[in-house]
């Protein structure tokens, strides 16, 4: 039953003022929704064979466009849109310099993310979304690259602000699942990109200002895939967000598990930062022994994967007997299958199940080889951020942009959200399945339509291809269908009350421990695993350097 | 506070559910293994 003052907590609305700066991070997000999505249709309609791109536009220009705008921009504006939101709902109204920080952070990030953009627009940075040496963009791309992250890293001390102040103010008490889990993030976050900077501040920038004229190719791909790692698990983390605290509670029931979601959090931060070796199994230069160190550590990732995927049938196996579902499983038919705040979601996680099994796969060291460079890879990760993440984004959405906005998600766009990731799912279903297949057989990813010189082979790979744009012009339809409900949320709906769905931890979960919070041994456990895992690489690597690589510009 | 844990909750559901998915992740890694080691 709920009582009087859990009521009272479930009507919390976030501040207007701390409503608009996450709001201004959500316009962005939407906006490189909505012309990368068309660079990816683009992209399967060039490489079914059937189609030439008009006014001498690069493939590789749209594709650094698609990479950048939705891998990168999206992700991180919306991720820090939800985080600023779900930071002020639970340990309260930002303090005006915390959300001066905000603000300040948005636009650093909003200029450098301007001055990178229009340097590949300008066809002056084709170099994809992962900048590989010795592929060389203009300087200002590197440049707004490197205003992107020190952008977030101010908007992210103001939220981590608010998590210092709320700990000193009720000392011994652990903190709001949802703030911790915002810090968490956050703190993964700051520790990998101290890599990308690195790479671009003291490689990159100087080498396209031409001030040096050689890089050292192997160090900038292991500085970046120190960081790219950690950026997939700081996508799927807000993700985790939503499924530990806001779903139990829009299904009507509780949170599992309090300590236990923290300690998944925890492990995720442990074991996602020293495991970057698994993007770079094919490459010379790093001893086997060090690969397989890090293959290891990867692997401990499936025990808070599990973890999650236990807690999350848990809590909806829990709520389906309440609502009496019987046997093995009815209590599966019982959960609210009509509200798209949890069906979208929940088709997200089902994705999760192929997603990881594939991610198990492309991490087994030798078995890499498989897989390395080819469009399997593609395809796994359109499972993963792709449809896991941005599904569960855009169901937050629904609830989140009303909020905001004060205004309500009308029967008809539940319905509409509802058809919408239906077709997200089905059009993935095909252009996800096709590319894993071919993938197999050999068909490479990052790559413009060719026959390869008539090669039989390749040509077995174009009816493959010819399903991706299938597939993908169905996504590209439901892209225009997210894209309509959250203008309707954002300027149209009617207005109203929309509650930011933030769950009850279950009485019968056990108290959480306060070790779960001691910041100082996890983050020592954290930076010992990362020395540990790169230090005697990193020094192999620079006393036995391979020789510098001048710059090329291929497009 | 309630009365504290009147009756553990009925989990065999979920127990099931997390096994087919364990399942799920040995059978498709497997089956790459059996590519791997055909091409390899
Ligand atoms: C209409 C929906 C979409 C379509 C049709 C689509 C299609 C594609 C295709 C065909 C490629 C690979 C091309 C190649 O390797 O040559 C690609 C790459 C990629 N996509 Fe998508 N995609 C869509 C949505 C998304 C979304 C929502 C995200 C992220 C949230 C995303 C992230 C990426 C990334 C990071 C790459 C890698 C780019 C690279 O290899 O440099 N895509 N997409
Ligand atoms: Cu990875």
């Amino acid at each position: 039953m709920a009582t009087v003052a859990e009521r009272a907590k479930d009507l919390v609305k976030v501040d207007r003022r701390d409503g608009k700066l996450a709001l201004a991070h959500i316009y962005v997000a939407f906006i490189a929704l909505a012309i990368g999505g068309l660079c990816g249709l683009l992209q399967t309609l060039v490489r079914s064979g059937t189609f030439t791109l008009p006014w001498g536009i690069g493939y590789y220009q749209i594709l650094t466009v698609h990479g950048v705008l939705l891998g990168l921009v999206l992700t991180t504006y919306f991720i820090f849109g939800f985080q600023i939101a779900a930071v002020s709902r639970t340990s309260g109204t930002l303090t005006d310099k915390q959300r001066m920080l905000g603000w300040v952070g948005f636009w650093v990030m909003t200029i450098g993310t301007i001055a990178s953009a229009t340097m590949v627009l300008l066809n002056q940075a084709s170099v994809l979304y992962t900048f590989y040496a010795p592929l060389q963009a203009h300087w200002i791309f590197y440049a707004g690259l490197a205003l992107v992250i020190v952008g977030s890293w101010i908007g992210g001390a103001g939220q981590i602000g608010k998590y210092i102040e709320w700990r000193k103010a009720n000392p011994g008490q652990s903190s709001p699942l949802l703030t911790f889990m915002v810090v968490v993030n956050l703190s993964m976050w700051i520790v990998c990109s101290l890599g990308v900077a690195v790479e671009v501040l003291f490689q990159l920038l100087p080498w396209s200002l031409g001030w040096v004229d050689k890089v050292d190719v192997l160090l900038s791909r292991t500085l970046f895939w120190y960081f790219g790692h950690p950026l997939v698990y700081f996508w799927l983390l807000p993700a985790y967000m939503v499924w530990y605290v806001v779903i139990p509670k829009v299904i009507g029931g509780k949170i599992f598990s309090d300590a236990l979601a923290r300690l998944s959090f925890m492990l995720f931060l442990l074991f996602s930062i020293p495991v970057g070796f698994h993007h770079q199994l094919v490459e010379p230069g790093i001893s086997s022994f060090w690969k397989f160190l890090q293959v290891v550590l990867t692997l401990m990732v499936v025990i808070p994967s599990l973890l999650t995927a236990f807690s999350m049938f848990a809590t909806f196996e829990i709520r389906g007997r309440a609502l009496g579902g019987k046997g093995i499983l009815g209590w599966f038919k019982k959960l609210p299958w009509g509200d798209a705040r949890f069906l979208v979601p929940f088709i997200g996680m089902a994705a999760f199940i192929p997603a990881g099994a594939g991610g198990i796969i492309n991490a087994s060291h030798q078995m890499n080889q498989l897989v390395h460079n080819t469009i399997w890879v593609t395809g796994h990760f359109h499972l993963t951020v792709a449809t896991t993440v941005v599904l569960t984004f855009f169901g937050a959405a629904y609830w989140l942009i009303p909020h905001l906005t004060g205004r309500v998600l009308t029967k008809q766009m539940n319905k509409l959200a509802i058809i919408q990731a239906i077709v997200w799912a089905f059009g993935m279903s095909i252009m996800s399945g096709a590319m894993h297949i071919v993938g197999l057989f050999g068909a490479p990813r990052r790559s413009d339509f060719s026959t390869y010189g008539g090669s039989a082979q390749a040509a077995e790979w174009i009816p493959y291809q010819i399903a991706q744009a299938v597939g993908g012009t169905i996504l590209f339809i439901g892209i225009v269908l997210v894209l309509y409900i959250v203008a309707n949320l954002l300027w149209f709906a009617p207005k109203g009350e929309t509650e930011f769905p933030v769950g009850e931890i279950s009485e019968n979960a056990e108290k959480t421990p306060m070790a779960l919070e001691n910041w100082k041994i996890w983050l020592t456990i954290c930076i010992a695993l990362i020395l540990f895992a790169y230090t005697v690489p990193v020094i192999d690597m620079i006393q036995n350097a391979p020789p510098g690589s001048k710059g090329f510009k291929l497009w | 506070m309630s009365k504290k844990r009147e009756k553990e909750p009925d989990l065999k559901g979920t127990l099931y559910s997390v096994g087919v998915l364990g399942a799920f992740i040995i059978i498709t890694w497997f089956m790459a293994f059996y590519l791997f080691i055909d091409r390899f």
